[in-house]
C-alpha cells in the first residue's frame, strides 16, 4: 500500500506527461478530408450594428431628410444585418447565390430590407471560357474608394469601399488566353444588361439591351484594363484603367473614364433646373505604401467629371435655404419639393463634388496587439476644403467573429460638401459573426 | 615535378569544388514538391498567452511560379483567393469582388508567414545560389535574391545530406538583419514518390513569443490549365477542388 502511495506522484506525473503528449499530438493534427469540396454550400454572416449620430441642424440634408418630424440634436439608431452566400454544384456548371436582409430601427422609423444581391448560373465548358445569366456584381476598375470605370454596378460607397453591393441581371461571360512572354494574360469579358421596367429600373431608361465589355491585359507585370458601354440606357462610356507595383511595397493604380454626352440636371438659387449635356472626363490616381512595421498608406486623387462644382453645390444649397424660406413665408412647398428631388438625385450622392482626396493609414497589430487594425481615412473635397476624417478601430482575433468601431468626424462651414451633410458628428459600432 | 605537385594540390581541392550548391538547390525544390501540385494547409498561429487561429488553404501550382491559393476556413476569410505570378502577387476578396494587388512581405492571415512564404514558389526561381558549404550532416546553402522585389533579400539554408530536404532557412533582410527563421520537420510520405516535411515551423525577432505553423496534407502531383491562374479566374477557383 506504502508503495502505491509512493507512486503516486509518478502516476500523476505520467498523467500530467501523458495529457501533455496528447495535447502535442492534437497540437499539430490535420486531415484535409473534412474540406472536401461538397454540391451544396451555405455560408454567410450576422452582424449589429449601433449607429450615433450628432446631427447637423443647420444642414441642407437634414432639413431635407426630417421634413415634418421632430426635430432633434442626436439620434440612435440600431441595425441587424443578415447575408446568405450559397453554392449549389451540378456538373460543370454552379449556381450561386447572395442575400441581404436588414432590419433598422431608430425613434423616427423602423425599417426592413429583403434584397437578393447575386442569383446566377455560370457554366464553365473550358477552363478559357465561363457563361453567366442572371444577378450579378461586377467590379471594374482598381481605384480603392472609387471607381470612374465601374460602368455596369452600382456605385461604391467610399465610406465603406468593401461592402457587399446589390448586382444586376445580366448574361456575361469570361475568355481568358494565357501565354508566354510580356504579354501573358488577355482576358475579354462581354455583358449584356437589359434595363425594362421590372429589370435593372434604377440603371437607367427601359428598352435597352445595353451591351459593355472589358478587356484585361496583364503586359510586363502591369494589370491593364479597357472598358466600354455602349449608348442606352445611359450615354456611351469608354475608359481604362491601369496597376502596377513598382517596388514589393509600393503599388501605383490609376482610372481614366470618358462619358459621352452626360446629361447632368443642374439648379440656380432660384430653383430654375437646366440640364447641361457635355462630355464629362473622371479619373483617379492612386498609390498604396507598405513600411517595414506594416503600416499600409493609401492616397487616392479623384476628379469626378459627372460632378457639381463648387459654384453649383453653393447654388443648390441655397435653393434649400429659399424653399424653406418659401415654405414658412407663403406655406408654398413648390421649391422644396423640386429641393427634395434634386437632393435625391446627383447633389445627394456621397461624394456629389467634382475633386477629391482621399488618405488612409492602417497599422496592423496596433497597439502591440495581433489581430487588432487601427485606421485613419481622410476624406476631402478638394474644392470647397471641407473634409471627413474617420479613425477606426477592427479586431479579429476570435474566430470568425468581427468586431469594429469608427468615428465620422466632419468639418465644413456653410455651402460645403461636408459641413451640409445630415450629420456632424457619426459613432458606429458592429460586431459581426461568420458562419 | 612542379606539374605533379600542382596535379596534387588540385585533386586535393575536388572534393570541396565537387559541390554544386546550384543542383542541390534544384534537388531541394523538387523534393519538397513537384513543380506541379495540389495540397491542403494548414496554418497555425499561436500567440504569447497560448491561444490561437487556424487557417486552411487549398493550394494548386503549375511550374516554376504560378501558385494560387484558395482559403477554405475560418468561415470569416472562406473563399479569399490569392494568385502568384513571378513577382505578381493579388487578392481576391469575394465582398469586394475584384482582386487587388498585395505584396510579398504582408500577411492576407495576420501569420507571422507572409505572402512569400504562403504563395512560395521554387526557390531556384527566386534565388542565386552565392555560396555552398558542406557540414558535417548537412550542406549550408547562402542564397542570394535575383531581384529586389523578392521577399527576403538572403537566405541561409540548412539541407539535410541523405534526404536533400531542407531543415532549416534563416531569412535576413538587405540590410542583414534576421526576419524570420523556418524549422522543417516531421518528414512522412505523401505518396506518388513525395516525402517531405509535413511541419513547418516559424519564429521571428520582430514577433516575439508569437509562432506560426504550416501542415500539409495531401499533397499530390496535379496538371492545370494555365487559364486558372489569371484574375479574371480566382473567383471560380474553389470550382477546380475535387
Amino acid at each position: 500500500m506504502n508503495s502505491l502511495r509512493s507512486l503516486r506522484p509518478l502516476w500523476l506525473l505520467a498523467l500530467l506527461l501523458a495529457a501533455a503528449g496528447a495535447e502535442a499530438a492534437e497540437e499539430y493534427s490535420f486531415d484535409a478530408s473534412e474540406f472536401e469540396k461538397k454540391p451544396f454550400e451555405i455560408g454567410g454572416y450576422l452582424q449589429l450594428k449601433q449607429e450615433g449620430f450628432a446631427l447637423n441642424r443647420g444642414s441642407a440634408f437634414y432639413r431635407l431628410n426630417t421634413i415634418g418630424q421632430p426635430q432633434r440634436e442626436s439620434l440612435d439608431r440600431s441595425t441587424g444585418t443578415l447575408e446568405l452566400i450559397g453554392k449549389l454544384r451540378a456538373g460543370t456548371g454552379t449556381f450561386d447565390f447572395h442575400t441581404h436582409s436588414d432590419l433598422q430601427r431608430d425613434p423616427l422609423a423602423h425599417d426592413h430590407n429583403n434584397t437578393l444581391y447575386e442569383a446566377a448560373y455560370s457554366a464553365r465548358p473550358d477552363p478559357g471560357l465561363t457563361l453567366e445569366a442572371g444577378k450579378r456584381t461586377l467590379r471594374w476598375g482598381k481605384g480603392y474608394a472609387w471607381n470612374p470605370i465601374g460602368f455596369v454596378e452600382r456605385p461604391k460607397d467610399p465610406n465603406d469601399p468593401e461592402l457587399s453591393r446589390e448586382g444586376l441581371v445580366m448574361a456575361n461571360a469570361d475568355l481568358i488566353f494565357n501565354r508566354e512572354g510580356p504579354l501573358r494574360t488577355i482576358a475579354f469579358t462581354p455583358v449584356l444588361l437589359p434595363v425594362g421596367r421590372d429589370v435593372n429600373s434604377d440603371f437607367g431608361a427601359a428598352g435597352h439591351l445595353n451591351p459593355a465589355g472589358k478587356l484585361y491585359l496583364l503586359y510586363r507585370d502591369t494589370d491593364i484594363d479597357f472598358a466600354w458601354q455602349a449608348k442606352g440606357s445611359r450615354p456611351g462610356r469608354f475608359g481604362v484603367d491601369f496597376a502596377r507595383n513598382i517596388t514589393s511595397n509600393f503599388e501605383i493604380h490609376g482610372e481614366w473614364a470618358r462619358v459621352s454626352r452626360f446629361p447632368k440636371p443642374v439648379t440656380d438659387a432660384a430653383g430654375r433646373v437646366t440640364t447641361e449635356v457635355s462630355d464629362a472626363t473622371s479619373y483617379l490616381l492612386g498609390v498604396r505604401y507598405l513600411t517595414e512595421s506594416d503600416t499600409t498608406y493609401i492616397a487616392e486623387v479623384y476628379r469626378n467629371g459627372t460632378g457639381y462644382t463648387d459654384v453649383q453645390s453653393r447654388q443648390f444649397y441655397q435653393l434649400v435655404d429659399a424653399a424653406f424660406a418659401q415654405l414658412q413665408e407663403t406655406g408654398s412647398g413648390t421649391l422644396l419639393q423640386r429641393a427634395l428631388s434634386l437632393g435625391q438625385g446627383g447633389y445627394g450622392r456621397p461624394t456629389a463634388g467634382t475633386d477629391y482626396l482621399y488618405l488612409r493609414a492602417q497599422q496592423k497589430d496596433a497597439l502591440g496587439v495581433v489581430y487588432l487594425q487601427a485606421a485613419v481615412t481622410a476624406m476631402m473635397n478638394v474644392r470647397d476644403r471641407s473634409y471627413q476624417v474617420t479613425p477606426e478601430l477592427l479586431y479579429t482575433g476570435v474566430k470568425n467573429l468581427d468586431l469594429r468601431m469608427r468615428l465620422f468626424l466632419l468639418q465644413g462651414g456653410a455651402a460645403t460638401d461636408f459641413g451640409e451633410k445630415q450629420y456632424s458628428r457619426k459613432l458606429e459600432f458592429y460586431v459581426r459573426y461568420y458562419f | 615535378m612542379k606539374k605533379l605537385l600542382w596535379l596534387l594540390l588540385y585533386l586535393a581541392a575536388m572534393p570541396a569544388a565537387a559541390i554544386d550548391g546550384a543542383q542541390i538547390l534544384q534537388k531541394v525544390d523538387r523534393n519538397l514538391e513537384p513543380e506541379s501540385y495540389e495540397s491542403y494547409r494548414k496554418l497555425i498561429d499561436i500567440q504569447p498567452d497560448g491561444s490561437r487561429k487556424e487557417s486552411v488553404l487549398y493550394t494548386m501550382k503549375k511550374g516554376r511560379e504560378k501558385i494560387v491559393a484558395l482559403f477554405l476556413a475560418p468561415q470569416s476569410d472562406k473563399g479569399r483567393v490569392t494568385l502568384r505570378l513571378a513577382d505578381n502577387m493579388w487578392l481576391y476578396i469575394p465582398d469586394v469582388g475584384r482582386a487587388i494587388r498585395v505584396t510579398s512581405l504582408q500577411s492576407v492571415t495576420g501569420s507571422v508567414f507572409n505572402n512569400a512564404d504562403i504563395l512560395r514558389i521554387d526557390y531556384t526561381a527566386e534565388y542565386d545560389m552565392a555560396e555552398a558549404e558542406e557540414q558535417k550532416d548537412a550542406y549550408l546553402l547562402s542564397l542570394k535574391a535575383k531581384t529586389g522585389d523578392v521577399a527576403y533579400d538572403r537566405l541561409k539554408m540548412w539541407v539535410d545530406k541523405k534526404l536533400l530536404l531542407p531543415v532549416t532557412i534563416e531569412a535576413y533582410a538587405a540590410s542583414g538583419m534576421l526576419l524570420k527563421t523556418l524549422h522543417f520537420k516531421d518528414v512522412k510520405d505523401f505518396g506518388g514518390g513525395i516525402r517531405r516535411p509535413a511541419t513547418l515551423e516559424t519564429d521571428s525577432p520582430l514577433y516575439k513569443g508569437y509562432k506560426s505553423v504550416m501542415l500539409w496534407s495531401g499533397l499530390k502531383k496535379a496538371g492545370y490549365p494555365d487559364e486558372i491562374f489569371t484574375l479574371n479566374y480566382l473567383p471560380r477557383v474553389q470550382e477546380l477542388r475535387k
